[in-house]
């Protein structure tokens, strides 16, 4: 890329049309890096950051995506100040322009979104010191047990709790909170309407039982608890590994739970910019027309999974009909008249103000289970599949398309960003430091393989013998209680 | 202007990653090893000699959830409706009993691998890296005839034009130049007086002298100057010599015989037919050239083709010595084993009906100088076998036990044999290992010789 090409990727214009559109931004800022740099950017999930075999796993397979060209307009940003964005060199000029729009769209939703105000915004320079770190502990204590380690920390990076972005809580200051203690401690920035209900004072027994419990209460961040508490992890290095995949994973949390609102909203974004820029005459019919190509690529179906810049751009022009027409309230939903509801249109104009209030409150779960509905399960044709056999292969067959099950299911996929809510019970139990987990069922069970090796690496973190309760497989309703048990053995199931 | 030059650190770890994620790829490999030789899809894969192998254990594990029917799928988008298949894909541990990658919740990813590198690995595995072609007896095959030397003398058909011309040519240059030298005329002249004199050096100095004196052209004897001026004497002619054309090879033939007869079940000849394959693959790395026989028996023994001696069942009772027989006779007739490595190898269920007449004929067949004679016994837990137990005592085997799968084998190499009770899956990798290891010269000296 060249400097006029340079000069005419003028992102200053983006920015000002973006505004009178009344996006609102972090400073941005743009590096242009060559294709390795940015497979590499993709598979390590952040510019730089340590070394791992899963991030050599992730970067053959995108180099695999990328050299058979399965090209789509790279573009990574990160929610850092001032926000940055990576853009691939190769993208050619109208790609390019498009790339910098969808960017300052995720601009303003990180800016904006609820979820993403909260979280640090030094990760580029922290991953990047740890990569530092990373090494020397490699070369100090060997490569081996430091890949053990990753290896154990990512099998549970996703055991965190969102409620620590908002207020991390020692568990000093948790037994506080469960005495009552805790009056003075309200959280900061108005989240008061997400945070537990302050409890009651409690009986003279209830405190005693406080004071021994470990956990004070129940925990879904099993991360955190591992390496605060863990009988076998005593030296700062261990913690420190686990800290940043900690870290990460907290910082990484809103992408995870915002991905289908985040990406809906660039894809919304940019389509409205660049067909500005068009009408303006910034873009020339013809790279205009490259635009609408790759465009449709960004937007394209994917028969086995659900494309978010496809459904999440889906769902706010929806919104955005809907509130512009008044399509929404008990009058509406009450109308059983189908030709009234197709004609319905108070002339509202509410759209915009609409889809930027979901943009700063929602996130994925409640975005889908509040705004899909069947016009446009309809619209997209989505579906549910199933891998059926047929004797020497397995066939891919579309099982279900009714809108009201696979909102249903799509929804609880999205629930606790898809991970299943895996809870410490018990740190201390038997009272002897072994470790009691348990899954909460919500109508789907663990996977069994996955749930063993789990558990391995968990039993290699915390030492001592390490319990899961969760339910069979095939139970579906109470009981069929089923409890892993791993120690030094190996891992055993034990059906109550 | 926002747009700027990046300022990462710039050396790249995707590269070293992801060979570290392969040689992870290569361990769990390994350590799969006795699952992936008996993996059906493996050794039923024809052809190329890529094929794809179940790797567990190098994925991202964490708690995720299944599906409660145990189908796996998903959500897509896209025109289809109820019942369109959106795609397929092969089925993990093709429809092979009991495989690991069969039960529900067993989780593996496929990759493919070079055949010889999965060899390569096995070898390595089994403690034999150093499988050389060299420690391998080689034979000497005939390859036709080919050129040795050019002689000056020979006969008419062996004559080389091309060789004779060309020196015809040199002494033919070197003539005129003589002739410039001891004429002082200029070398058009010396040419066309070499051809009036026909070739002869004598004449064609004289008549240059002569034309010299008077200034006269050269005009020879008014024939025509000759423009190719080259002219062949008899000591320019080249003859070729030939050789019979040898090579040193080294070939092997397995003579793979199996008892078809109403005891061997699916399993059994399951068993059998992994076991081949595996043999098969392992010479190839040894030998250049490696052939493979098949002989089917019941009470009668026939010649087959691969497919019908895997697939092909017939009832009726047993009587090995006709394989044997047949085996002999084939070594006679087309696998003499001063040409040959030959590696006859026999499974059964042990139940003979004729355990004399078995043995003769075994004997007869070792008496040629097979390289190692392997037996395998498939047992379950109904079969009354004879037939390992005679061999042991009438061969004077030994009992030993590798990896607790018992195998017999000749006292000393006293004789080539090696016997193996084969009961289940799991022995097929040990008894491939006893069999490798067990690297036994045989009477003519030749057999495997492992480092």
């Amino acid at each position: 890329m060249d400097d006029i090409d340079l000069k005419k990727l003028n992102d200053a214009l983006i920015r000002e049309i973006a505004s009178e559109f009344g996006l609102d931004f972090i400073p941005q800022e743009f590096d242009i890096v060559p294709a390795g740099k940015m497979l590499e950017i993709l598979a390590y999930r952040l510019p730089v950051n340590y070394s791992h075999w899963s991030f050599g796993r992730d970067y053959e397979m995108e180099r695999t995506k990328h050299e058979h060209g399965y090209s789509v307009p790279y573009e990574v940003v990160f929610n850092s100040d001032p926000a940055r964005a990576y853009l691939m060199e190769t993208n050619p000029l109208p790609i390019q322009v498009l790339v910098m729009a969808h960017v300052y769209a995720h601009n303003d939703f990180m800016k904006n979104n609820r979820h993403f105000k909260i979280t640090r915004r030094d990760m580029i320079s922290s991953a990047s010191e740890a990569a530092i770190r990373f090494r020397r502990y490699e070369e100090d204590y060997g490569r081996e047990s430091v890949e053990k380690l990753i290896d154990a920390g990512m099998s549970i990076e996703w055991n965190i709790d969102p409620d620590e972005l908002i207020r991390p809580e020692t568990e000093a200051e948790a037994r506080e909170r469960l005495y009552g203690w805790s009056g003075a401690l309200v959280a900061e920035g108005g989240f008061d309407d997400v945070l537990p209900v302050k409890k009651k004072s409690k009986s003279r027994e209830e405190k005693l039982e406080l004071r021994r419990k470990t956990p004070p209460e129940p925990t879904m961040d099993i991360l955190k608890y591992v390496i605060e508490n863990s009988p076998v992890l005593s030296e700062e290095w261990q913690k420190d590994i686990l800290s940043t995949i900690r870290s990460q994973a907290l910082y990484f949390l809103p992408y995870r739970r915002t991905k289908i609102m985040n990406e809906g909203w660039a894809t919304y974004w940019h389509q409205k910019l660049m067909n500005r820029l068009f009408a303006e005459k910034f873009l020339s019919a013809e790279e205009h027309g490259y635009y609408n190509l790759y465009n449709s690529r960004v937007k394209a179906h994917n028969p086995r999974a659900i494309n978010p810049y496809l459904l999440g751009s889906a769902l706010f022009q929806s919104i955005e009909m809907r509130w512009n027409k008044g399509r929404f309230g008990p009058q509406y939903e009450a109308c059983s008249d189908a030709r009234e509801k197709e004609n319905w249109d108070l002339h509202l104009n509410k759209g915009l103000d609409k889809i930027k209030e979901v943009r700063r409150t929602h996130m994925d779960w409640f975005f889908v289970d509040e705004f899909l509905d069947e016009e446009v399960v309809e619209d997209l044709q989505l579906y549910i599949y199933q891998e059926i056999d047929k004797g020497d292969h397995l066939d891919l067959e579309v099982r279900e398309t009714d809108w009201r099950k696979l909102k249903r299911l799509l929804v609880q996929s999205l629930s606790n960003w898809g991970v299943p809510r895996v809870l410490v019970m018990d740190g201390n139990y038997k009272n002897s430091s072994q470790l009691y987990l348990k899954h909460e069922f919500e109508g789907l069970p663990l996977d069994e393989q996955y749930c063993r090796k789990t558990l391995e690496h968990l039993h290699s973190l915390w030492g001592r013998p390490v319990y899961l309760e969760t339910r069979k497989a095939d139970g579906d309703g109470a009981g069929d209680k089923l409890i892993y048990f791993i120690d030094t053995e190996g891992v055993q199931g034990v059906t109550l | 202007m926002a747009v700027l030059k990046p300022d990462f650190d710039s050396s790249p770890r995707g590269p070293t990653d992801a060979a570290r994620h392969r040689e992870k790829i290569k361990e769990a490999i390994k350590r799969d090893l006795p699952d992936i030789i008996s993996d059906e899809a493996i050794i039923t894969h024809s052809g190329d000699r890529i094929v794809r192998v179940p790797v567990r254990g190098i994925k991202s594990y964490r708690f995720i959830h299944r599906h409660s029917d145990g189908a796996q799928g998903g959500f897509g988008s896209g025109e289809s409706e109820e019942g369109t298949v959106i795609g397929r894909r092969p089925k993990p541990g093709d429809g092979q009993p009991g495989r690991p990658g069969e039960q529900p919740g067993e989780d593996y990813l496929e990759t493919e691998i070079e055949l010889a590198e999965l060899v390569g690995m096995m070898l390595e595995d089994i403690g034999l890296p150093n499988l050389r072609q060299k420690e391998v007896q080689e034979t000497v095959v005939s390859k036709g005839w080919k050129q040795d030397s050019i002689e000056k003398h020979g006969v008419a058909p062996r004559l080389d034009k091309k060789r004779s011309i060309k020196e015809a040519i040199k002494r033919t240059e070197i003539l005129v130049q003589n002739l410039m030298l001891n004429s002082g005329m200029d070398e058009d002249e010396c040419r066309t007086a070499l051809d009036a004199a026909q070739g002869d050096f004598g004449n064609a100095l004289r008549l240059l002298r002569t034309a010299k004196n008077v200034s006269l052209p050269i005009l020879g004897t008014g024939r025509p100057a000759d423009p190719s001026g080259i002219f062949l004497e008899s000591s320019d002619l080249r003859f070729r010599t030939i050789v019979e054309d040898t090579e040193y090879q080294s070939n092997a033939v397995v003579i793979a015989m199996m008892d078809v007869s109403g005891s061997m079940g699916t399993m059994k000849k399951y068993l059998a037919r992994s076991f081949y394959f595996w043999m098969i693959s392992f010479l190839r790395v040894i030998y250049k050239r490696v052939e493979i026989r098949f002989i089917a028996h019941t009470t009668e023994a026939r010649l087959v083709d691969e497919l019908e001696f895997l697939h092909r069942g017939e009832s009726g009772g047993t009587s090995c010595h006709s394989a044997y027989d047949l085996a002999t006779a084939l070594i006679d007739t087309e696998y003499p084993t001063s040409k040959w490595n030959v590696y006859p190898f026999h499974f059964s269920d042990g139940e003979d009906w004729d355990v004399d007449r078995t043995v003769k004929s075994l004997e007869k067949m070792l008496e040629r100088g097979v390289a190692n004679f392997g037996y395998g016994e498939l047992r379950t837990e109904h079969s009354s076998s004879v037939l390992m137990d005679t061999y042991r005592k009438r061969l004077g085997l030994e009992e030993s036990n590798f990896e607790n799968l018992p195998y017999f084998s000749g006292l000393r190499g006293q004789s080539p044999v090696l016997g193996v009770i084969i009961r289940n899956k799991a022995d097929i990798y040990p008894a491939l290992r006893i069999f490798l290891r067990s690297g036994k010269p045989g009477k003519a000296g030749k057999a495997m010789v492992l480092t």
